[in-house]
């Protein structure tokens, strides 16, 4: 059943909530092939959130631990991708905070992007696009810590003002505004781009 | 977005536009639809929000496989704590030896007979009743996807089948009914591109 190629394969196609039933029964293959799934947009909302990549991989293996032990408490298995990722949120703020004394974030949290350059695989995402992106990077660094952290949430971990309010500890009418400044920056910038 | 601060010239605020876009709920809607304003503040914000999809993607792809080193070794390093659920007492030669399986271990024999059969996966199964006490009557509620193009009646009276005798023999359970649940349909697998001329 488990381990082997053509099991492994079958495991591939089929979705979330049948995998997510398995995994809460026990099955780990199941919880792996759910964990190679979304493996990819864990690891990169972590990375945008914490702005390193060894944070990011820790901040998806806490994820996977975390998920493996409350996965019966999931009411909805076919909402499991949106509730890894709301997990991957907590986590990776929980990473900011521990590391904090340490560092100076905002170097850490540019130097993403100076560093890796986005591996441009698809033809079709032509070169006005990418810059679009490149652009949206850049007006993304030079936001207000708290409010990248509420666009990010928003946006790529899929929370709610609710769960973005718990995750940064601050109130949802914070959220509400910090988000909405965020917003507003990034658009004009992206205007004035346009 | 020609405004001075957050205040567009209609009196909305951005900050409500971007609420709206995330709430649907605004204090009058009926505005929204003739305030050019109001349309233009929104179509920057849903443009911005494209953006930051294309950015999301751009990200992922960036982030490499789940099938990639990375992940691989993430997972080495999860140990998975097992699910042993309830013990379920076995007959024993000798009054003086306990012996018992897992209902972790019954639902992976359950998964593992379904998995076998062609275009077939399981998903979640219980086993209803009290498993603790030797002959009490069990139900099995099994799960099952289906590749397009199976029978699906068929399929499920093939594994009720199998089931009620790999579980006759490799337990001491006793099964009054197994219910099939035939939750999904998937589509068939398509060739992987190298095999396509």
């Amino acid at each position: 059943m488990t381990g082997s190629p053509a099991a492994q394969h079958q495991l591939d196609l089929v979705p979330d909530a049948l995998l997510a039933g398995r995994a809460a029964d026990g099955d780990t293959a199941a919880f792996e092939a759910l964990a190679r799934r979304h493996g990819p947009l864990m690891r990169a909302t972590a990375r945008r959130l914490t702005g390193s990549l060894t944070d990011a991989d820790d901040v998806v293996q806490e994820t996977l631990v975390q998920a493996w032990k409350q996965l019966d408490s999931l009411r909805d298995p076919a909402a499991v991708k949106g509730w890894l990722l709301r997990i991957v949120g907590s986590r990776s703020i929980d990473h900011l905070r521990k590391r904090r004394n340490h560092v100076d974030l905002d170097d850490v949290e540019n130097a993403v992007d100076a560093g890796s350059r986005p591996r441009n695989k698809d033809p079709e995402n032509n070169a006005v696009n990418s810059s679009r992106i490149e652009a949206l990077k850049t007006a993304l660094a030079k936001l207000p810590e708290e409010q990248r952290r509420c666009w990010v949430l928003k946006e790529f971990n899929d929370q709610s003002y609710e769960e973005i309010a718990l995750t940064l500890n601050i109130s949802p009418a914070s959220v509400r505004g910090r988000l909405a400044r965020a917003r507003i920056t990034l658009a004009r910038t992206m205007e004035e781009w346009r | 977005m020609k405004t001075t601060g957050d205040t567009l010239e209609c009196g909305h605020s951005l900050a409500e536009l971007s609420a709206y876009l995330d709430t649907g709920q605004i204090d009058d809607p009926a505005h929204l639809d003739s305030c050019p304003e109001c349309q233009a503040g929104l179509a920057s914000l849903r443009h911005l929000s494209e953006l930051g999809s294309d950015l999301l993607r751009s990200d992922v792809a960036a982030a490499g496989s789940g099938n990639d080193d990375w992940m691989q070794s993430i997972l080495d390093n999860l140990r998975l704590e097992l699910r042993p659920g309830r013990s379920i007492p076995l007959q024993s030669e000798d009054a003086h030896d306990t012996l018992w399986e897992t209902e972790g271990s019954i639902s992976a024999l359950i998964r593992s007979v379904a998995d076998a059969l062609p275009g077939t996966a399981a998903g979640k199964c219980r086993l209803h009743g009290d498993v603790t006490t030797p002959g009490a009557g069990i139900t099995v509620e099994v799960d099952i996807a289906v590749v397009y193009g199976h029978a699906m009646e068929e399929r499920a009276a093939v594994l009720r089948q199998e089931l009620a005798e790999t579980l006759a023999f490799h337990t001491e359970l006793a099964i009054q009914t197994i219910n099939i649940t035939v939750t999904d349909v998937l589509e068939p697998p398509t060739p992987s591109k190298e095999e396509q001329p």
